[in-house]
């Protein structure tokens, strides 16, 4: 019984790293290159000027550009704005879409933020990103070519992009959040002398010759992992269970060690 | 992904041909519903961004603002003295005041500066103006939050039973938002016609109603105006209608303001011989019937 709980716990492990590891390495690029793919989509479909997408940032509060595409959108990149100001901030606040059709003429509108990224728009469409738990950013787009306005068509779009972009953060950081579950866990049932190179140590032995095909049961279990601030007390005892074999696990391998 | 079959946004009333109706309340005309009303005597609250008091299209129609407040996550009713963080809650006071001149506004703040629309504060917000005698809620916002589903279940009821018209913005994406979605709440999506008395009645539900939202000039903050889209705004044009009515019929029901609203609508009429095409409007689509046909 016992043995049968540590093989499943143990392959569960190697699932959960396995996918940690590869998040790790790959997960800033993979977000960035699809929220980038998407902005570059969203600049070309509506023919706009630029199109960036902000994502919400903790420690401080703010809204940072991450991505932007179109002639006129290299200059937001890396800006920061408090994510309760402005046109991003209301959106963001608020989770309400909202197009601008002559922005220079909203008292609120941030001239010298604007000189920054070297384009003064004239009208701005915005939407929220939005998952379960509300709003992690805003996509925007400056300025179509053809029209001095956006439309209701327009708004529809771009919240389907932003729902792709929603699901492509939403992924990586489930990814990273079940890393940082993982390294948490371990650092705890290696009562607090496991190193960070010896728990890293312990996700490779892990993850070496896993069979990482998505239909396996266990991925499930992952997800689950990741979302334990979720679990209802049945899965909570389920998931506690298998961690204390982890433990029991970790704590032999740290006695090889 | 159960959301994904909703419709999103204002879709239904971009092809108002779709819309025609064969039936349709008789003896209800616009002018019977709001002919001669100022809003004189209603109370509307706005649960947003906080009203701009002193802005010149609210004329002065603000009789109190109180803003909620996290105290230790804990939602905490205080006056207000803000203004309007964004201009967003001042932009619909003036579109409720430029249809009905003579409401009473009650600023409800609960997006601002920390709060980050927090969907506790929101509720909280709700909670209190259901006990301050107001009749209709002009809601431009909305909670994704799951766990809130409950208490914004319960809180609409609660205004239904006391006769408190919940005007509430359809969000844009096909996904699940409260209370937006819920049956008893004048749920609100966008038109593009630009007149602000255009109404049109989606018999396609959640979103029941659709009203002027697209390049609409409106209030902004600090004494501004500027031409925005968005069902925030198209929201404010029914809470403004629903509030003509109230005036001069005191004590209609929810239930009975949506049928006024339905039987009032811009829809067109369908006749049995002639189902209309699906097309995008265009000057050949049928005009709206006098009131009270069927």
């Amino acid at each position: 019984m016992v043995e049968d709980d540590l093989t499943a716990a143990l392959t569960a492990l190697r699932a959960v790293g396995r996918r940690s590891s590869v998040a790790r390495g790959l997960q800033a690029d993979v977000e960035q290159r699809l929220l980038q793919s998407i902005v570059d989509a969203t600049a070309s479909l509506f023919d706009a000027e630029a199109s960036s997408i902000a994502l919400f940032e903790p420690d401080p509060d703010r809204l940072e550009f991450r991505v932007a595409a179109g002639a006129h959108g290299a200059g937001a990149v890396g800006m920061q704005v408090k994510p309760t100001e402005g046109i991003a901030g209301f959106v963001f606040s608020s989770g309400q879409a909202l197009a601008l059709t002559d922005v220079a003429s909203d008292p609120r509108f941030d001239l010298e933020a604007a000189q920054r990224t070297g384009y003064i728009p004239r009208s701005i469409a915005a939407v929220p990103l939005l998952d379960d738990e509300g709003s992690v950013g805003v996509l925007q787009v400056l300025d179509k070519r053809g029209s001095p306005s956006f439309s209701l068509r327009d708004m529809e779009l771009l919240a389907v992009f932003a729902s792709q972009a929603t699901t492509a953060i939403t992924a990586t950081r489930i990814q990273r959040d079940t890393a940082r579950l993982l390294q948490e866990v371990l650092r705890q049932v290696g009562d607090g002398t496991m190193t960070d190179a010896q728990v890293d140590a312990l996700v490779s032995e892990a993850t070496r010759g896993l069979d990482d095909h998505p239909e396996t049961p266990f991925w499930q279990l992952v997800d689950h992992v990741a979302a334990l601030r979720g679990l209802g007390e049945r899965d909570l005892t389920l998931v506690a269970g298998i961690l204390e074999v982890v433990a029991r696990h970790a704590e032999r391998a740290r006695r090889r060690a | 992904m159960s959301g994904l079959d909703l419709p999103a946004w204002s879709e239904p009333f971009t092809d108002v041909p779709s819309l025609a109706r064969r039936m349709r309340l008789r003896g209800i005309s616009r002018e019977w519903a709001w002919g001669g009303s100022t809003g004189a005597g209603v109370r509307v609250g706005i649960i947003d961004s906080g009203l701009e008091r002193d802005h010149p299209r609210l004329a002065g129609r603000v009789v109190q603002s109180v803003a909620v407040e996290l105290v230790d996550g804990e939602p905490q009713v205080v006056p207000d003295e803000g203004g309007d963080l964004y201009g967003h809650a001042t932009a619909c006071g003036g579109i409720i005041v430029g249809l009905a001149p003579d409401v009473e506004l009650i600023s409800i703040r609960v997006l601002g500066a920390d709060l980050r629309g927090k969907g506790t504060a929101f509720a909280a917000g709700l909670e209190w103006a259901l006990d301050q005698g107001i009749n209709v809620l002009n809601l431009s916002l909305s909670s994704k939050s799951d766990a809130l589903f409950p208490v914004f279940h319960d809180l609409v009821d609660r205004a239904y039973f006391r006769g408190v018209a919940l005007v509430s913005a359809a969000n844009n994406v096909p996904a699940p938002s409260y209370p937006s979605l819920f049956a008893s709440v004048f749920s609100v999506a966008a038109h593009d016609e630009p007149d602000p008395m255009r109404l049109y009645y989606n018999p396609a539900p959640p979103v029941e109603f659709g009203a002027w939202g697209v390049d609409v000039p409106m209030a902004w903050k600090d004494g501004g105006s500027i031409v925005a889209t968005g069902n925030s705004f198209a929201a404010p044009h029914v809470a403004g209608m629903v509030a003509l009515i109230m005036a001069k019929h005191p004590g209609l029901a929810p239930f009975e303001l949506k049928a006024i609203l339905a039987a009032i609508a811009d829809n067109p009429r369908r006749t049995s011989h002639a189902r209309p095409a699906k097309s995008a409007q265009g000057p050949e689509a049928p005009s709206a019937p006098p009131a009270g046909l069927q």
